[in-house]
């Protein structure tokens, strides 16, 4: 790993973009090195086809991160992002996000589609995502689960994919981003203010989207993006002009962008990299405090906790909703890609540990008493990521306590699980639970 | 003639057949082997109990022998006897002073220790301190409930035992020319038959004190509310010589 030098590559597009398109701080640490949590999610969510929601205050740059990763790691100039982009709005309509007939044909008597920039490159950034109707929402969710787009009786299918979508904090314009579409995104981040001396410096660099901009290459990928062409013959043919962009952008600013073959052999990559036993007994260890309840069962949003309950002490009594099997999925994928940047070889704690509160803080639906005992506690995160990594710490904390006993546990489990006659452990902690569980339903 | 060959069972098989079967969660746990690592910690607790043991079980001889019944009646020559007993054990162990003290806690707090009688458990613990190879013991008993009698017994000479808290009756006894300090109060007939070295009692201190005292200084911070027959020796109270000095009849109180 590391010998073809994809992850120099990735590192390049990052600090391109830290040192001169996107002012920030770093805001993370992971295994040394200082990140901007904004771009280092974004260049992953890119890497890994992931969905990413971007938080923030207005003109603090949410939508322009993520257009700057977009057009470095899929070789799109600036122009052709922004007019595939769908900005929010109550009026918002299907034929604007997904396609529209073609007036033309249908004068004619035929039926045919005319597809959106925004549903046909692979590219999906969603301005202010908060602002369109709930049916809007889960419309575009839907489609970039599946990777397809359906109008009329045609459909186009998108095998490379990545949505980036931004809102802005509760105002009088936004409706609400509702749990289960919430729950659709892998990452939640914030673009953060970069600091009074940095953002001084903002207005001065008037030129700096002309760099990633090229009239000739926009206008070359809006000419094959209407063509009338099938949507898999036009694939070919956005590549190659995208390609003829990458070697402009290396020329031009000596960023090495990565080609589709690139790209899905990161992927293959990343995929590659496994969880060692830590990692994997910790995150079983989270996971299991976000959906067990001793007494219901499940956690469940409905139910509340009861008095008397053994497990207090545990994040399962200070959430009210169980955590969605798209949430391990998210975890692994990031903290693949953050292994894989890093030019590590497994997954460890600490990766996981760095992803985890992003891939949580807009899962978790925190029960108010916690929500009030911390509200106003001195922190430098927005409060659901401020909530998940405090979440993390304390899991991180018991997981120490116990890790051996834990990975015997585990261990045992397997054992019990193959035919082996022997007893689970017992500790003191849900896990524990969950492994006689799944052993007891084997032995049955 | 008819193929002998079996007819062809359905061809039509699942393309992979391993992921029919059940997928053993823990799976990557499978080769796990716990390493119990040896911590320092462990070490020391476990042979710190192994030596708890040990004295626990030289306390428990001492008692079936002196104290049958339960009953121990302070003699002179149940005290030496006893003390002999003690002895015997204690020379063949290894222990330092914060073992002692953990000792008086076990004594009161160990479901392991049947009984605290306080004379046997005291002479045991002076035997204890007089055997133990640190010159200064420090023993913090201000947390007990119990007074220990008999605390100080025999003290040779080069010793210094410190008590911290409050002790019972006969402290000092027989002392033999160690430092004996109490940071607390003492009872009856402290220092009795002591022949040399020296008691310093903070607080106050009971009746008969250096009862049959032959030699040595018992100093008393606070009050004493009765001396003893004392042959030979002296006895301070708050850095005034009370003994020998104007006529202090025994056990007076004063």
């Amino acid at each position: 790993m590391g010998k073809n030098g994809y992850q120099k590559q990735a590192m390049g597009i990052y600090r391109f973009i830290s040192e001169h398109l996107y002012f920030n701080r770093p805001d993370m640490v992971v295994k040394g090195e200082r990140f901007n949590s904004a771009i280092l999610l974004s260049l992953l969510t890119g890497l890994k086809k992931g969905k990413e929601l971007i938080i923030g205050e207005p003109g603090l740059g949410k939508t322009t991160s993520a257009e700057y990763i977009c057009s470095l790691i899929y070789q799109f100039p600036l122009g052709v992002i922004w007019g595939s982009e769908v900005s929010g709005h109550p009026e918002q309509t299907e034929e604007k996000i997904i396609g529209r007939p073609d007036l033309g044909k249908l004068n004619r008597g035929e039926e045919d589609v005319v597809w959106t920039n925004f549903a046909q490159i692979p590219v999906k950034i969603v301005d202010e995502i908060n602002r369109l109707p709930e049916t809007k929402q889960s419309m575009i969710l839907d489609g970039v689960d599946r990777g397809n787009w359906e109008y009329l009786n045609e459909m186009i299918i998108n095998e490379e994919y990545c949505l980036f979508a931004t809102a802005n904090y509760q105002d009088g314009g936004t409706n609400t981003i509702i749990a289960p579409l919430v729950d659709r995104f892998d990452v939640m981040v914030e673009s953060r203010h970069p600091g009074a001396n940095l953002s001084f410096l903002v207005g001065k660099d008037k030129r700096k989207d002309q760099i990633l901009r090229h009239p000739k290459y926009e206008r070359d990928l809006y000419h094959v993006l209407k063509s009338k062409t099938p949507y898999e013959k036009k694939a070919s043919k956005i590549e190659e002009v995208c390609n003829a962009y990458g070697e402009y952008l290396d020329e031009a600013t000596g960023i090495k962008s990565f080609r589709r073959q690139d790209r899905d052999q990161i992927r293959a990559e990343m995929e590659s990299l496994e969880l060692d036993l830590d990692a994997s007994a910790f995150t079983r260890m989270l996971l299991a405090e976000l959906s067990f309840c001793e007494w219901y069962g499940q956690k469940r949003v409905v139910e509340n906790c009861e008095e008397g309950c053994h497990y207090t002490g545990y994040l399962c009594r200070q959430i009210k909703n169980c955590a969605s099997n798209r949430l391990p999925s998210s975890i692994k994928q990031y903290a693949q890609g953050l292994a894989w940047l890093l030019e590590d070889s497994e997954i460890d704690i600490e990766h996981l540990s760095a992803v985890v509160p992003y891939a949580l803080g807009h899962r978790i639906q925190w029960k108010d008493e916690i929500l009030s005992q911390k509200e106003r506690s001195k922190r430098d995160d927005p409060f659901p990521i401020f909530l998940a990594k405090e979440a993390v710490k304390a899991v991180s904390q018991r997981y120490r306590e116990q890790s051996e006993h834990l990975k015997d546990a585990l261990a045992a489990g397997s054992k019990i699980f193959m035919g082996g006659d022997l007893e689970p452990l017992e500790g003191d902690h849900p896990i524990y639970v969950e492994v006689k569980k799944d052993t007891d339903a084997r032995r049955s | 003639m008819k193929s002998s060959s079996p007819p062809h069972k359905n061809s039509i098989v699942p393309p992979n057949k391993e992921n029919w079967i059940a997928k053993n969660p823990f799976e990557e746990f499978k080769m796990f082997t716990a390493c119990t690592p040896d911590l320092p910690m462990d070490q020391i607790v476990q042979s710190t109990e192994a030596v708890m043991d040990r004295i626990r079980l030289g306390y428990e001889k001492l008692l079936e022998q002196e104290a049958k019944e339960l009953v121990w009646m302070v003699q002179y020559n149940t005290i030496i006897k006893a003390y002999e007993v003690a002895e015997k054990y204690v020379k063949e162990l290894d222990y330092t002073a914060e073992d002692i003290e953990d000792f008086c806690f076990a004594l009161e707090n160990s479901q392991r220790i049947p009984y605290l009688i306080p004379g046997p458990a005291g002479v045991y613990i002076s035997a204890l301190c007089n055997y133990a190879t640190e010159e200064e013991i420090v023993l913090k008993l201000s947390e007990l409930k119990t007074e220990i009698n008999l605390i100080g017994f025999r003290l040779p000479k080069g010793k210094r035992l410190m008590i911290e808290g409050d002790t019972g009756d006969f402290t000092g006894i027989g002392l033999e020319g160690g430092d004996l300090v109490i940071d607390g109060n003492a009872k009856n007939w402290t220092g009795a038959g002591m022949r040399g070295g020296k008691i310093l009692i903070k607080k106050n201190i009971g009746l008969h004190t250096g009862e049959w005292m032959m030699g040595g200084e018992i100093y008393v911070g606070g009050r004493v509310r009765g001396l003893g027959n004392i042959v030979e020796g002296k006895v301070y109270e708050r850095e005034k010589l009370l003994y020998p000095g104007k006529v202090r009849y025994p056990n007076s109180y004063y």
